[in-house]
């Protein structure tokens, strides 16, 4: 594939990355850090990208693994913001559009339901249900196979569906 | 394409609708599509501002004097940002260490007015300890960037420049970070400095002291949690 069509193909999927890191990153600069060395490897390792194969979920399992590799070390520690202050309760969504006090509530429920998933089951869960992947692709990006993948993606909606109603009650779904 | 799993028995799913519609998108901000497109294009890129004009007559007086002192040793290769950024930041080091002045009485008193001629707003600052001096503070001009030097001194007389730039298409590659404390910047070595590179609130963050022995290496890192630790940016001008 010629650099410039390789370019103008990365770059089509830049919101989807970005999306994709700030839910992983918990925070707006590290998301934005953590996309450009996606691209920056990317680009270095464009030689290995198959024509014909989806550059998304190509493009994803770079992020993915780039963010396992040097950005995980965190997840273990307490979430502490860029700042170096706690950032537990620092809303993700605050790039939402303006909503009623309902659909905040349920954006906040939302929120915190899915930083309580852990890595694995969260991005399969992302992958697919918001980004439309097929689960061979987010397969590829998990790197398991596709029946691991709807094993963690059932489990991640178990999960999500019980902390749901812990929030807000039945009702809130 | 959609891959409702159907995890009840022929239930809809519900969980996968609502996730659908209730999970925010985030957008790609602005600056990160520029920073990603200048990755994508290193020979296109570092286009710089068409026209700034400094907001004060010594943040203009500093660039003019680096780029005159400076013009023998500026960076003849093109493309890599953070290459040309940390060599910007070595010489505005040099020039420090040779012609800067030792205010530390003046400090932190003059911080609001160089944060404000920078345009980097420091919340919180590392004002020194029983290791560590503030001597002096300036705003400067560096790749075509507003920014602000901070210079400490320790004990032995050893000068440490922290230097903050606004320029978030500056990427920091993976090679050579290494874990200090709880972060992970870049530390790496060169003409004789030592550097230490991140990025905070958007901001390229750069440490550079002549530290660069195995013994100072360390001590100079320890330099890099104090300030790193007590340091709270923002871009607010």
């Amino acid at each position: 594939m010629a650099d410039d069509e390789f370019r103008q193909q990365a770059l089509q999927h830049l919101d989807a990355l970005y999306n994709l890191a700030v839910y992983l990153t918990r925070n707006g600069s590290e998301a934005e850090d953590l996309v450009q060395e996606t691209y920056a490897r990317a680009l270095r390792f464009s030689h290995r990208f198959q024509p014909g194969t989806y550059m998304r979920a190509w493009m994803f399992q770079i992020l993915r693994n780039t963010f396992l590799t040097f950005y995980r070390l965190r997840e273990r520690e307490p979430a502490i913001s860029e700042a170096g202050v706690p950032d537990g309760e620092a809303p993700m969504f605050h790039h939402a559009p303006a909503e009623d006090g309902e659909s905040k509530g349920a954006h906040m429920d939302l929120e915190r339901a899915l930083r309580r998933l852990s890595e694995e089951f969260r991005t399969p869960l992302l992958l697919a249900e918001v980004e439309g992947l097929s689960l061979e692709e987010v397969a590829r990006i998990m790197d398991c196979p596709v029946g691991t993948v709807k094993s963690r993606i059932f489990r991640a909606k178990e999960r999500l569906r019980g902390l749901l109603k812990d929030y807000g009650g039945p009702g809130r779904i | 394409m959609t891959n409702d799993i159907d995890d009840h028995g022929g239930e809809p799913d519900e969980i996968a609708q609502f996730l659908r519609e209730r999970v925010a998108r985030h957008q790609a901000p602005t600056r990160l599509r520029a920073a990603v497109v200048e990755t994508l294009s290193p020979s296109e890129g570092r286009r710089r501002p068409s026209l700034w004009l400094p907001p004060a007559l010594s943040a203009l007086a500093t660039a003019m004097v680096m780029l005159l002192w400076l013009a023998p040793v500026l960076p003849r290769s093109g493309g890599d940002p953070l290459q040309l950024l940390s060599h910007a930041v070595m010489t505005e080091h040099a020039r420090a260490v040779l012609w800067g002045e030792a205010r530390p009485d003046a400090m932190p008193g003059a911080l609001p007015h160089v944060m404000e001629e920078s345009g980097v707003l420091l919340n919180w600052v590392f004002t020194g300890d029983q290791d560590l001096r503030l001597v002096n503070a300036q705003p400067t001009f560096l790749e075509g960037r507003r920014a602000l030097a901070l210079t400490y001194q320790d004990r032995d007389g050893h000068s440490v420049s922290y230097i903050v730039a606004r320029g978030p298409n500056v990427a920091i590659p993976e090679l050579g970070r290494v874990q200090i404390a709880k972060w992970r910047p870049l530390v790496t070595k060169d003409d004789g400095f030592a550097l230490i590179v991140w990025k905070q609130s958007g901001l390229v963050c750069v440490m550079v002291s002549d530290l660069v022995s195995e013994d100072d290496l360390g001590r100079f890192k320890e330099y890099f949690v104090k300030v790193r630790s007590a340091t709270e940016l923002s871009q607010r001008y």
